[in-house]
């Protein structure tokens, strides 16, 4: 459950953020967002890996049917890569590769700083 | 632990963030790139996708309404013509910006800037010639005589500049994002590059070629092979025009000292052959309407995006349509509601060359008859994408002009010095000859439009609803003596330079000639009654025969029929040659099936190009292959050399087939046109059984292989490969492999004009846009649009509109 609320946040502030921010602003956000959610490392890093990859899938995506052109297979071919699909997955591959990162580093920043007074919650010590 | 993964986290992070936003060799930056926001994705959208109802531009002084058309055709209705080019630039940069740019680039000589060292010849090479330097004269012409163009191009400029400022990263054209650069604020100086561009485009010379050819061959052989006048010269002027003024006496110097090397320059980049055009304008009383009709195709290299942007520019006064260049104001090729014109290439040697000889090593001074003239310097500063230091280049110029090759440039032989005089690097102002004809209403002032106008020279046909039909070959022309700039010339002796230029009111032209039209196809311009010294070395010989042929013969004259006639396949050198080369080959070919069976079909064939024809690819070929052995004494040379012309070729073989010339001296037999003849039937038989084995289809069209290819080559996906059409070198539809009517047009002058119009492209420069080439199946079945005027107040069949707003 955690992880699908955050995933499903990380889409929503990927679609609403990104059209007035550059990709490098986006991954600052999803680092204060996985600081902020406190998640554990892997969610964090999947939540917002598979969050900003399979936004920018889905955008890519609707662009090329609602307007039907066919630019994505034509860069394809001048950059080698086959088709408007492959277009996509690496679309969604470096999605994936900024998203996850950047969630990752806010997540285990959290961790850095919560180090001491997690420490109180491990129990009694014995002695 | 926890430390050191942060950090490695953080280090990942910030290295993927970087690495995404810097080009990675030829790799533009990915996460610019393909961010679906800002990204290549963004560009997927067509124009009517984006359609805005008001845009506010700065500078406007009253509000101007655009109308696009269901083809994106912009009609641009403005209060007066300072918001009219304010807005024609705006409106053109929104569809076509990275193209004006690139073109002005490459002109200008600053491709290394894009493509990095790989362009570095060609940027010398343009800058060497002049083209940047041919500007800024232009500039200061404007500055000095003509405030009110150079106020309307500031506005255009202006205009330009509007829309890159209202860019952001997701609407940036495509090719920018791809390219990794950004648009810079268009300027004056620009357009008026774009227009030296083109006329770098349509201006040739070969005089370094004639040079070794005298050298080689000695004159007799020269003028044997490369007639100035032809037999049957059919010329722009109708022939037995009588010349009424007292011409300008020039006389040829008595010792004529040439130059007398043979030389190993690489010749200049010459225009493409095949780059040429049609026009011509039939009289009422030829017609079924009784109105005169005129029509005109230039032929281009075949490029996306295309050369030409089609629009409607109107003010209160007039309304004018047609063809426009990205980069330049006003409709090059068109009509408004009272005359229609257009042009074809009257190239006329309008570049002579001067052998320089410098005083020292120092390069500072000259000889120029008795004296030593002091030489300038222009330093060209190449910036190179990827190098630190830019390359620097010193051209010299003389009072010819620039010094193009010299031991730092393309010279093998270090003394050689050439400077080239061309009219491109005076001042003129040809952009004032546009705006006038659009807003001419008659012949008076059609001709004094184009009395502004300097190079590249051009037929000038045009036709009116007053029923005046009329053409004018203008442009600068040099009076020159019998064979002045043929070859190249010496410089120190002020005989060989050109003293005077011929009376614009003495330029070859006619008004409602008797046989009811005009026409011209870059054939010779005149015939030899007129009396100056008219040379070039590509007059075309079948284009313009073909067209008057027809045009004698038609009456009742329709649109539809001069829309077949821009469109008409028939193979006028081919109809001439074959039975020729058919007679010289006799019976005794090798026989083999495929021979028998090529045979049959070059017999029975009509002579028509059209794609689905087999003939013409076994003709091209047999043709192509019997003229190279024909001229292989020549071809063989180490020097460079030209080659006759196909119809002089074949005229010889028809009449001199035991020519001295076509024995390959290096041979024991005596070889005639004959034996040429046969060994060509041979290699074609064997070259179109290959092409069979591997290609399978032979039809012309799959054979020809016509492409319309996007400016960058290596964006193979944005060209138009294998185009399904007709026509080729010397046909009327004079489409070949890479080059054909960049622009047809078709315009009956009636009481409302009627005018029809195409081109191999779309409006849209943008790939990724429904318009960017969807014009061009249509172009190919020799289809074409409506391009009547509309009126502001006309809503039906409308893609959008946009209300361009002063700023308040």
């Amino acid at each position: 459950m955690k992880f699908l609320g955050f995933f499903i946040l990380v889409i929503l502030l990927v679609l609403l953020a990104n059209p007035w921010l550059p990709y490098w602003g986006v991954m600052i956000l999803l680092g204060v967002l996985s600081f902020w959610k406190n998640s554990s490392s892997s969610i964090s890093f999947f939540a917002a890996g598979l969050g900003m990859g399979i936004a920018w899938i889905g955008v890519g995506l609707f662009i090329s049917i609602s307007t039907g052109s066919d630019l994505a297979d034509n860069m394809a071919e001048i950059f080698g890569v086959g088709s408007g699909i492959a277009m996509l997955v690496l679309t969604g591959v470096l999605g994936f590769l900024l998203g996850s990162f950047s969630g990752l580093s806010g997540s285990l920043l959290r961790k850095l700083i919560q180090r001491e007074r997690k420490d109180i919650y491990r129990g009694p010590v014995s002695y | 632990m926890k430390y050191f993964s942060f950090f490695l986290v953080l280090v990942i992070v910030l290295g993927l963030g970087y690495l995404s936003a810097i080009q990675v060799g030829p790799l533009p930056p990915l996460g610019r790139l393909l961010d679906p926001h800002h990204g290549f994705w963004q560009n997927s959208y067509s124009e009517d996708e984006l359609a805005q109802e008001e845009i506010s531009i700065d500078g406007l002084s009253a509000p101007v309404t655009v109308r696009y058309d269901e083809q994106l055709i912009p009609h641009i209705f403005a209060e007066n013509e300072l918001d009219l080019y304010r807005a024609q630039g705006f409106v053109t940069a929104q569809h076509r910006l990275w193209q004006m740019e690139f073109q002005v680039m490459a002109a200008a000589g600053r491709i290394s800037e894009l493509v990095g060292e790989v362009a570095l010849e060609l940027d010398r090479m343009n800058r060497r010639k002049g083209l940047g330097y041919g500007s800024e004269v232009g500039l200061k012409f404007l500055q000095e005589n003509d405030p009110e163009t150079l106020r309307f191009l500031v506005a255009y400029a202006e205009g330009v500049n509007a829309y890159i400022e209202s860019l952001d990263q997701a609407s940036l054209p495509l090719e920018y994002k791809i390219l990794n650069y950004k648009p810079e604020p268009w300027t004056p100086t620009k357009s008026l590059l774009l227009l030296k561009y083109m006329t770098d485009m349509l201006v040739g010379d070969r005089d370094l070629e004639y040079t070794n050819l005298r050298k080689i061959l000695g004159e007799e052989l020269v003028n044997k092979l490369f007639p100035d006048y032809p037999e049957e010269v059919v010329p722009v002027i109708e022939s037995g025009k009588t010349w009424d003024f007292e011409p300008l006496s020039i006389t040829r110097p008595d010792s004529i000292a040439y130059p007398d090397t043979t030389l190993l320059l690489d010749p200049l980049p010459q225009p493409e052959e095949g780059t040429g055009s049609n026009n011509w304008a039939v009289s009422g009383w030829k017609t079924k309407s009784g109105h005169p009709i005129l029509a005109n195709d230039p032929h281009l290299g075949l490029n996306l995006p295309s050369i030409w942007y089609s629009l409607q520019l109107s003010t209160p006064e007039y309304s004018v349509k047609g063809a426009s260049l990205p980069g330049a104001m006003g409709v090059i090729s068109g009509f408004n509601e009272w005359i229609a014109w257009g042009v074809t290439n009257a190239t006329k040697d309008a570049r002579d060359w001067y052998k320089i000889t410098f005083q020292d090593d120092s390069r500072s001074a000259y000889r120029y008859g008795q004296e030593w003239r002091e030489a300038t310097y222009r330093i060209e500063e190449i910036k190179i994408k990827g190098v630190e230091k830019p390359f620097v280049d010193t051209v010299i110029y003389t009072h010819y002009g620039p010094v193009v090759y010299d031991r730092s440039f393309k010279a093998e032989r270090q003394d050689v010095n050439f400077a080239l005089k061309w009219t491109m690097h005076q001042g003129s102002n040809e952009q004032k000859t546009f705006l006038l004809l659009n807003k001419s209403k008659d012949h008076d002032d059609y001709q004094a439009a184009l009395d502004h106008f300097t190079a590249p020279a051009q037929n000038f046909v045009f036709a009116s609803k007053s029923g005046d039909i009329a053409m004018r070959i203008q442009g600068k022309f040099p009076l020159k003596w019998e064979e002045q700039g043929k070859y190249f010339m010496n410089g120190e002796d002020p005989k060989m330079e050109w003293t005077t230029y011929i009376p614009n009111e003495q330029n070859p032209a006619t008004l409602n000639p008797d046989r009811g039209f005009v026409s011209s196809a870059n054939q010779h311009p005149v015939d030899s009654l007129y009396p100056y010294y008219v040379f070039d070395h590509s007059y075309e010989q079948y284009r313009n025969r073909r067209i008057n042929a027809q045009l004698e013969v038609m009456d009742q004259i329709t649109l539809e029929d001069m829309k077949k006639l821009q469109f008409d396949d028939f193979y006028l050198h081919a109809s001439e040659s074959l039975p020729i080369m058919l007679e010289l080959l006799g019976e005794d070919y090798q026989k083999s099936e495929q021979a028998k069976k090529y045979l049959t079909e070059l017999k029975d064939w009509d002579f028509y190009a059209d794609p689905n024809q087999k003939a013409p690819s076994l003709f091209y070929t047999w043709w192509n292959q019997t003229f190279g052995l024909l001229w292989k004494n020549l071809s063989s040379s180490r020097y460079p050399v030209l080659l006759p012309n196909t119809y002089h070729t074949s005229q010889l073989m028809s009449k001199e087939p035991d020519f001295d010339f076509f024995d390959h001296k290096d041979t024991s037999p005596k070889e005639t046109a004959a034996d040429h003849v046969k060994k060509g039937f041979e290699e074609m038989v064997n070259q179109m059984t290959k092409w069979e084995s591997e290609e399978g289809d032979y039809s012309w069209a799959n054979y020809k292989q016509t492409s319309i290819n996007h400016l960058v080559p290596q964006f193979e996906s944005f060209s138009v490969k294998n185009v399904y059409t007709g026509g080729g070198a010397g046909i009327v539809n004079a489409t070949k492999s890479r080059h054909g009517a960049s622009w047809r047009m078709v315009v009956e002058l009636e009481e409302e004009v009627q005018a029809v119009g195409i081109y191999p492209g779309g409006q849209s420069g943008n790939p990724g846009s429904r318009f960017y080439q969807n014009f061009i199946d249509k172009w190919a079945k020799g289809e074409y649009l409506n391009f009547n005027l509309r009126g502001e107040q006309e809503l039906d069949s409308l893609l959008f509109s946009t209300q361009l707003l002063p700023t308040q």
